[in-house]
């Protein structure tokens, strides 16, 4: 899973390099509209609903943290 | 959740008022930057917008969308026994804007005259509202006339809204018909995201609050006098919880994606519709949009989307589904049928209501 989000997220910011990067939101580094890009991403590879409650820099931080959130809500 | 049913009341017409002045979206690069201009246009479509000028209102344009539907349709006024305004940009703290509008179309003493406070969604609960005051009561024929000036409660420095708000007015004209095929709606809320979309100062909570200028969470400068949107927050809701609510209406009224010929979608932005289209399956050619033209304009834009795309055709009756969504937060659906020959096209109007204008107490 973590090489096609990486690949999501690259082809969203190509500037950004994702696989270092841990404060992606603390820092500043995407904004709302790269956040909304990414959230229609993973809801249509992955066939979830990320929801406004997951919302919050934690889960978008870092690769890892967005892949903790999809594989959290498909458990659901 | 709330389901209405009407079958006794149709869209007899509906006609759409634009200001003439005309936002390139091109012309904000020497103020943001090319990249971060060229990013808004990919992500929401819009490459120009219309604004109203400094007294130029909401009530303004939807008189004259009013009185233009009253003209075109043959109407007697005296006939009119409700006028309901759907904003969030009133003339006035108060009276209502309804009330402008009512004294300008010279409707009689005998009409229900109120505003309804919403805004992306006041099409879907507007037409609710007001079809029901007609169900109950011996009113025959009755006015919804939606509007909103955002542009003005919009910090210049706001890059994403600046950009994103384009301003009209629209008037919708509902009749008593025994023939008339249904309305159907659902409605819903979520007062806990109020402060998703929100103007925190200016209002009875903080009346005379801060006016300077301050820095806000997302890093972009404001005063609490001006819209503040939590974007991203906005964006999740829409496209979790309105295809959702489709879903449910569809299954209510045992109706798919092809029962419709139109879906007329509040025009929130490029990227939003475009998901919410594909979660929904909608045939590209069923789902007009206005956004490169006219951008974001709140409750109205789903009418005048009909107007731009209908108001020069005549070929006959139409199933529509409509969808607002937006402050409050607030969210609907509902299917309505109308005939294309009823749907005015798109005018520009900047007339100003010179009289409402009260500069000094001598006014008064």
């Amino acid at each position: 899973m973590k090489e096609r989000v990486l690949e999501i997220v690259s082809e969203i910011r190509p500037d950004i390099d994702f696989e270092s990067a841990h404060n992606l939101i603390d820092d500043g580094h995407l904004d709302s509209f790269d956040i909304v890009s990414i959230i229609s991403e993973l809801n249509d590879e992955y066939n979830i609903t990320i929801r406004v409650t997951e919302l919050k820099p934690e889960n978008f931080n870092s690769v890892d943290a967005m892949i903790e959130l999809v594989t959290r809500l498909q458990a659901k | 959740m709330p389901k209405f049913e009407f079958n006794n009341i149709k869209i007899a017409g509906i006609s759409t008022v634009v200001p003439k002045q005309v936002i390139k979206t091109e012309s904000y690069k020497s103020i943001f930057g090319e990249e971060e201009v060229a990013k808004f246009m990919q992500m929401t479509g819009i490459t120009e917008t219309r604004r109203t000028s400094e007294f130029q209102t909401a009530s303004d344009m939807g008189y004259t969308a009013a009185e233009r539907l009253i003209q075109e349709k043959g109407i007697d006024k005296n006939e009119i026994g409700a006028l309901v305004f759907g904003t969030t940009s009133p003339d006035y703290r108060r009276p209502g804007s309804s009330f402008i509008v009512h004294k300008r179309l010279k409707l009689p003493i005998e009409c229900a005259v109120m505003d309804l406070n919403l805004g992306c969604s006041s099409f879907v609960y507007g037409i609710q509202v007001i079809a029901s005051m007609m169900q109950n009561s011996d009113i025959n024929k009755a006015l919804l006339i939606l509007g909103d000036t955002a542009g003005k409660t919009t910090y210049s420095k706001d890059k994403a809204s600046i950009m994103l708000i384009g301003e009209c007015s629209v008037a919708i004209l509902l009749e008593k018909d025994s023939q008339a095929k249904p309305i159907k709606a659902q409605l819903k809320s979520d007062g806990s995201g109020y402060r998703y979309l929100i103007v925190p100062g200016g209002g009875y909570r903080n009346l005379h609050a801060n006016t300077e200028p301050e820095i806000y969470h997302d890093g972009v400068e404001r005063t609490l006098h001006h819209s503040v949107m939590q974007g991203t927050s906005v964006f999740t809701f829409t496209i979790s919880d309105v295809p959702r609510l489709i879903k449910d209406f569809w299954a209510d009224t045992q109706t798919t994606v092809d029962d419709y010929d139109c879906f007329a979608f509040h025009q929130a932005n490029g990227l939003i519709l475009q998901q919410i289209a594909k979660k929904l399956k909608f045939p590209s050619d069923k789902m007009p949009l206005t956004l490169s033209k006219f951008g974001n304009t709140s409750g109205a834009s789903a009418v005048l989307t009909l107007c731009d795309r209908y108001g020069n055709e005549d070929i006959g009756e139409i199933k529509v589904l409509c969808c607002g969504f937006g402050v409050g937060l607030s969210w609907g659906v509902f299917s309505m049928y109308i005939n294309t020959k009823d749907i005015l096209p798109i005018i520009e109007d900047d007339t100003i209501f010179e009289e409402g204008i009260i500069r000094s107490a001598s006014e008064l």
